[in-house]
């Protein structure tokens, strides 16, 4: 037999996974129990035939399709019937899977794929019991199961499979790794020295008291939006530059700004989406809404020479069918493009009645005006103003020409050089403005109402010039044409299409005459879509434990992982829908639980039984996010700026960074609190990006990224420990080891006491070298 | 059988015996008595650790030489008599009928360009070379050209990455690090996967072009920099003496294997071996970069004058002297020929220029690595992200525009068949005469060399399993294979 290795072949899961088969959610042993489609069947079936004989009929070898049931049972070409339900002998399906002939069996050995003994024999049995179909569990709506709920339902469910297979969850973690898990999962910060120890303090009368109002302080910190922001600027693609090669900067942080501001106020998740993807539409939209139209803004703009920029703009669109799919709905609708999907319900043509949403729009710059000043009025008085002026100007206009004429050349020469200018633009071709200046200068001297409306004219000026511009989505008056494009190949345009959403999900609802963008958001937080909740009650339970119930986050299509936990995640999809859609509530639920609040330490009994924690018997240590680590570094050394929101900042890189890149872009370091701020708001260049948070794994903006990766490498090694940057806080905790003592930095990177062998080590060295260690420990940059 | 157990005897194998990554986390892992993590921990440690390949290869590693902005083969190596004989004459329409170009807004014409070079038989293959290639001439027996290349796509930023990963999209491991996530690497000191780059500027499309895509960041492309440090924070920092430094690193390994027996958390064993190579790569990254023990000899080979100026030059000895210690993949990128025919890009001045830039520098890899023995397992390649068109464009001087149909690379060693031209053009040198060889054959080719099935070197992600090749049916090309 070929020898190879797992990576060649099959798919793999990242980390500590990697060499091992993978236990997938719920693998019951089969007996002669019934056996259930979507728990037992269909994944054999879609990681072993459906791409040659599943959805995409196109691509159907010996015109069989596996799919369903009416084209399983199909008598083929051959004469054969792939499956005769009740009948293995008889069934093609069963004979060539358990054939020895190389040239018969499937899957074909050139496929790669292969089936076990017990896939095979849950084939044969399968359709012994009659071959039953199931409509695929993600596309079914969820509910809750009827319940005896004394506890959190998390810890219910949990335990259920806990006991059902006999392992036993571990116990609660030691409250200084509790408070310090707590406080970097809801606002991306540790503790601070004094909260550690009233969290002590208070927890010794009363430890579930302590615990809750830890966790209505911390989901009330304006730092809980800055940190769930973070999760979802990754979603939303988001950076500071267009991307391609020329990656000019762009001005978008007003919406980054504006997704904090919305999870700080936990606007309803519903609300939340529909903002974003159509804020602009909403009747009366504010300017809030429709800066947070800036999701879809941020795609990449290709500014390079000698572009069809047709081409370019039909890739954002591309973009934004696939973002919305795969954030929203957990499927990877941009397998569709080119050919109708290969496993999942998504036909060709549907995909480009979602992408004929998103192709109605223009693209615009929004001004925003700062809140501190009544923009609304002061436009409405500065247009009235302009008005009013103009009127005498132009009721003027005699008198001044003849002031104009009588100056001498020397009065000429005694005007300031603005007016000079002026005077020496032909009449004809002055503007509104200068001719404005023309009167004020002349005949206009010593009319004072006209110079008094001057003066506040100037001063309404003024104050309007503190705005800022946002990139936001605006839909055309007439709407672009839609097609179907052969093999996504923008060139070869076919059969028109409208607006539409997938014909296996709920249809749209409500729809006045014309459908747009709206509608769309509107659909995707229906209660009858089956998807959305759950996709993102996974998502955000996979931060919390290192994985999604669901374990492929963006893919809840008939290729991904089935539930580790079905009940459990629907019963939260229902639960948040139920409780208004509030995220807040969500994460309470989660945190409070004692499945969250278990030890992360490894145990030995769980290595045999689950090694990968699928049962969730403990926690799990996760190194900290990009932008954590620095903000961590950054706490722990007390340099951290606390500082929200505004224009994104420039903290110091390494040079030749810029030079990188196709253009060398300046980076001029921020000055002052803004060169501490936390990792959220530095300025990020798509294609240079600062390296201290490229190298631990931070998303690069060109597309959506629903999980990252966490990787573990010299060149993090390297950044913690020579970076310019990090040097800089090291020299700042050393200056605090000299005031408080090595014990107290201990605690300030690591929340708990160090042990007597581990200060033994640190002694040893000098105070630079010991802050150097305590900011590169796996501790400091993880949470446990 | 290729059971669980067998893959992990396997790996444990290789990590005892040939990769010498770890031997740190061995020991902590001992840390862990009775816990049976210790295996995992060795192996969670070794991402980077040589592998076995599917099936023998004839190469062990790669170095690409990409000339960044798309070289006119039509000016190198495609000899097209007919082009100079109807010069300013127009394409004949049944050619252009269905094709896009860039800049077609604009510069782009559909007139016939000639070209200014001489070309001349070379070796005993008799390939065609221009006399902007003396260099190249003198090795062409030891070369293999394929002059039908063809790629999709026709704007620089998105063809680079064609090129590179397979597919315009971002977001797609680069051909780096899918052999560095396949093979591992054998080299315990530096990076698997090394980029190197000399020209006026970075390449269009950046670090993408190297990125790991879906794949972990252990297996990106680690650029070389030609000033400063060698790595990106290789260097301690200035007011750090170098005892203080292996004092910081030493006591960094101490607490965090206390913390690995406290927690049996085996990510911990991974950042104790990757602090362990960090340390190494501060020593033996500067002594990689150090040329100062090479022979006078071999740096007027390569024709570098001042061995501590960046060049392409300096680029080919320093990838010689990576393959030498085992770095699976190195690519240098060199730019700019993009020669549309402004002031700054034509081909009278800047073809010649770059032209001479990069001719003998590449002559010089290729003789240094067969004297070495080192070429029979090194593939070399040289090309870049298209071709250009037999058409000239209208702009201040003479140019052509990009053009995606047949265009030349060449390849030489790891097994594949020297002095042997695959591929012919039409008489403008426009199209292909008979079958195209795409972006995905060659990388078809170039991962069977290395002992891959590229339809079984796959990853999953958002459902599906990617891999380098796409979706498309891509064809090892055996016709160059020896």
């Amino acid at each position: 037999m070929r020898q190879f290795h797992s990576r060649f072949s099959r798919g793999i899961v990242w980390s500590t996974c990697l060499w091992f088969a993978a236990l997938p959610g719920w693998q019951p042993q089969v007996s002669a129990e019934e056996l259930i489609y979507n728990r037992d069947v269909r994944p054999i079936l879609s990681e072993n035939c459906f791409s040659c004989h599943g959805f995409d009929k196109s691509k159907r070898e010996a015109g069989l399709g596996l799919d369903t049931q009416e084209d399983s049972v199909a008598v083929l070409e051959s004469g054969h019937a792939a499956i005769v339900p009740g009948k293995p002998e008889e069934s093609e399906l069963i004979r060539r899977i358990l054939s020895g002939d190389h040239d018969e069996v499937m899957p074909p050995a050139e496929s790669g794929k292969h089936l076990t003994e017990a896939q095979k024999k849950t084939l044969k049995d399968w359709v012994l019991q009659g071959a039953k179909y199931d409509k695929h569990w993600a596309f079914i709506s969820p509910s809750k199961v009827p319940a005896e709920l004394t506890t959190n339902p998390i810890d219910h469910f949990v335990k259920a499979r806990l006991t059902a297979e006999s392992i036993s969850p571990s116990p609660e973690a030691d409250r200084i790794t509790l408070l310090r898990r707590v406080s970097l999962d809801l606002t991306g910060l540790p503790p601070s020295l004094s909260e550690v120890d009233d969290f002590l303090e208070s927890s010794q009368t009363d430890s579930e008291t302590a615990y809750r109002q830890l966790v209505e302080r911390l989901l009330q910190s304006p730092a809980y939006g800055e940190r769930w922001g973070r999760w979802w600027l990754d979603q939303a693609r988001y950076a500071d530059s267009n991307g391609y090669s020329v990656d000019a900067p762009r001005q978008i942080w007003k919406y980054r700004d504006w997704v904090i501001d919305a999870l700080n106020r936990d606007l309803p998740f519903d609300q939340f989406t529909i903002e974003q993807l159509a804020g602009d539409l909403l009747p009366d939209a504010t300017v809030e809404q429709q800066v947070a139209t800036g999701f879809h803004r941020n795609t990449q703009i290709n500014q390079e020479g000698g572009i069809d920029p047709e081409q370019f703009r039909i890739d954002s669109v591309y973009d934004r069918v696939a973002t919305t799919g795969t954030v929203w709905l957990g499927l990877s609708v941009g397998c569709a493009q080119c050919h109708d999907h290969k496993f999942d319900p998504i036909k060709q043509r549907e995909y480009y009645q979602l992408f004929a949403f998103f192709n109605n729009q223009e693209e615009p710059n929004l001004t925003v005006y700062d809140s501190d000043i009544d923009a609304p009025s002061l436009l409405e008085e500065r247009r009235q103003l302009e008005a009013q002026m103009q009127e005498v100007v132009r009721n003027a206009s005699g008198r001044t020409a003849d002031w104009e004429a009588q100056l001498t050349a020397d009065q000429r020469k005694s005007f300031a050089k603005d007016v000079q200018k002026i005077l020496d633009t032909n009449k004809d071709k002055r503007n509104a403005v200068q001719e404005r200046s023309m009167y004020a200068v002349g005949p206009g001297a010593s009319d004072e109402e006209f110079q008094s409306q001057l003066k506040r004219w100037d001063e309404v000026s003024k104050l309007l010039e503190r705005n800022t511009t946002t990139l936001v989505m605006k839909e055309l008056a007439k709407p672009r044409k839609t097609t179907v494009f052969i093999q996504g190949d923008f060139t070869r345009p076919s059969e028109e299409v409208n607006c539409g959403t997938p014909s296996v999900l709920p249809p749209l609802e409500d729809v006045g005459d014309s459908v747009d963008r709206l509608d769309l958001a509107r659909w995707i937080v229906s209660p009858r879509n089956p998807l959305t909740a759950r996709v993102i009650v996974n998502r955000i339970w996979q931060q919390y434990f290192g994985r999604g119930l669901v374990e492929t986050e963006n893919d809840f299509g008939l290729q991904g992982s089935t539930p580790s936990h079905p009940e459990l995640l629907d019963w939260l999809a229902v639960d948040l829908t139920e409780k208004g859609w509030s995220l807040k509530e969500l994460h309470r639920l989660i945190v409070l639980s004692k499945t969250y609040r278990q030890s992360s330490a490894e145990r030995s009994d769980l290595h045999e039984k689950d090694r990968n924690n699928y049962v969730l018997a403990r926690q799990r240590r996760l190194r900290l996010d990009a932008e954590i680590v620095r903000d961590v570094s950054l706490s722990s050394c007390g340099l951290l700026s606390r500082k929200m929101g505004g224009p994104p900042v420039f903290p110091p890189i390494p040079q030749g960074v810029m030079g990188l890149g196709q253009a060398n872009r300046a980076w001029n370091v921020s000055e002052g609190e803004d060169r501490y701020r936390r990792g959220l708001y530095t300025f990020i260049y798509r294609a240079t990006p600062p390296p201290s948070l490229s190298v631990f794994d931070a998303p690069d903006g060109y597309s959506t990224c629903t999980r990252r990766v966490r990787s573990n490498t010299p060149l993090q090694a390297l950044a913690l420990m020579n970076d310019g940057g990090f040097f800089e806080f090291a020299t700042a905790l050393e200056k605090l080891i000299k005031q408080e003592g090595l014990a107290a930095a201990f605690r300030r990177c690591t929340s708990r006491i160090p042990s007597d062998s581990e200060l033994a080590v640190l002694e040893k060295l000098d105070t630079l070298s010991a802050a150097r260690v305590l900011l590169n420990l796996d501790e400091t940059v993880t949470r446990e | 059988m290729n059971t669980e157990h067998d893959l992990l005897q396997r790996t444990r194998r290789h990590f005892f015996g040939e990769c010498g990554i770890g031997v740190g986390s061995m020991a902590l892992a001992n840390l862990l008595a009775g816990n049976d993590s210790a295996a995992a921990a060795e192996i969670a440690g070794s991402m980077l650790a040589p592998r076995e390949t599917q099936f023998p290869a004839r190469a062990k590693r790669i170095i690409f030489l990409f000339m960044a902005g798309g070289p006119s083969q039509l000016d190198l190596f495609d000899h097209k008599p007919l082009l100079n004989k109807m010069n300013g004459e127009p394409m004949p329409q049944s050619y252009l009928e269905g094709k896009r170009f860039a800049f077609m807004g604009s510069s782009h014409r559909t007139n016939l360009l000639g070209t200014r070079r001489r070309f001349s038989q070379h070796g005993d293959c008799g390939a065609w070379v221009s006399d902007l290639m003396p260099h190249t001439a003198s090795i062409v027996d030891k070369l293999t050209f394929i002059k039908t290349c063809k790629t999709d796509l026709f704007n620089h930023a998105p063809a680079k990455l064609f090129m590179n990963t397979g597919s315009g999209q971002f977001g797609r491991p680069s051909l780096g690090s899918w052999l560095t996530y396949g093979l591992g690497s054998e080299c315990a000191d530096l990076p698997g996967f090394v980029v190197l780059q000399s020209g006026p500027r970075g390449p269009r499309g950046g670090s993408v072009l190297w990125g790991s895509g879906m794949l972990p960041s252990s297996y990106q492309g680690v650029p070389l920099r030609n000033k400063g440090e060698p790595i990106l924070n290789l260097t301690t920092p200035e007011s750090v003496s170098s005892e203080q430094q292996a004092e910081v690193f030493a006591a960094v390994r101490a607490l965090n294997a206390q913390r690995l027996a406290a927690t049996g958390d085996e990510e911990i064993a991974t950042r104790i071996s990757a602090y362990e190579m960090a340390y190494r790569m501060q020593t033996s990254a500067p002594e990689l970069m150090d040329t100062s023990g090479e022979s006078k000899e071999t740096l007027d080979l390569y024709g570098i004058k001042d061995p501590g100026e960046s060049s392409f030059a300096r680029n080919c000895l320093l990838a010689r002297r990576l393959v030498e210690r085992g770095v699976r993949f190195v690519q240098l990128y060199h730019t700019n020929w993009d020669h549309h025919g402004g002031v700054t890009e034509n081909l009278e001045q800047h073809l010649p220029a770059v032209s001479q830039e990069v001719d003998r520098p590449g002559m010089a890899l290729i003789r240094d690595l067969e004297q070495r023995g080192l070429l029979e397992d090194t593939i070399v390649i040289w090309g870049g992200e298209f071709g250009r068109t037999p058409m000239g464009e209208v702009r201040e001087s003479t140019g052509r525009n990009h053009h995606i149909d047949a265009f030349t690379m060449w390849f030489a060693g790891g097994g594949l068949k020297p002095g042997v031209t695959l591929g012919e053009t039409d008489e403008f040198g426009f199209g292909p005469v008979g079958d195209s060889v795409f972006v995905r054959d060659i990388h078809a080719t170039l991962l069977h060399q290395l002992g891959i099935n590229h339809e079984r070197l796959t990853v999953r992600a958002q459902g599906l399993d990617f891999r380098l090749t796409g979706v498309l049916p891509a064809r090892v090309v055996h016709e160059i294979i020896g």
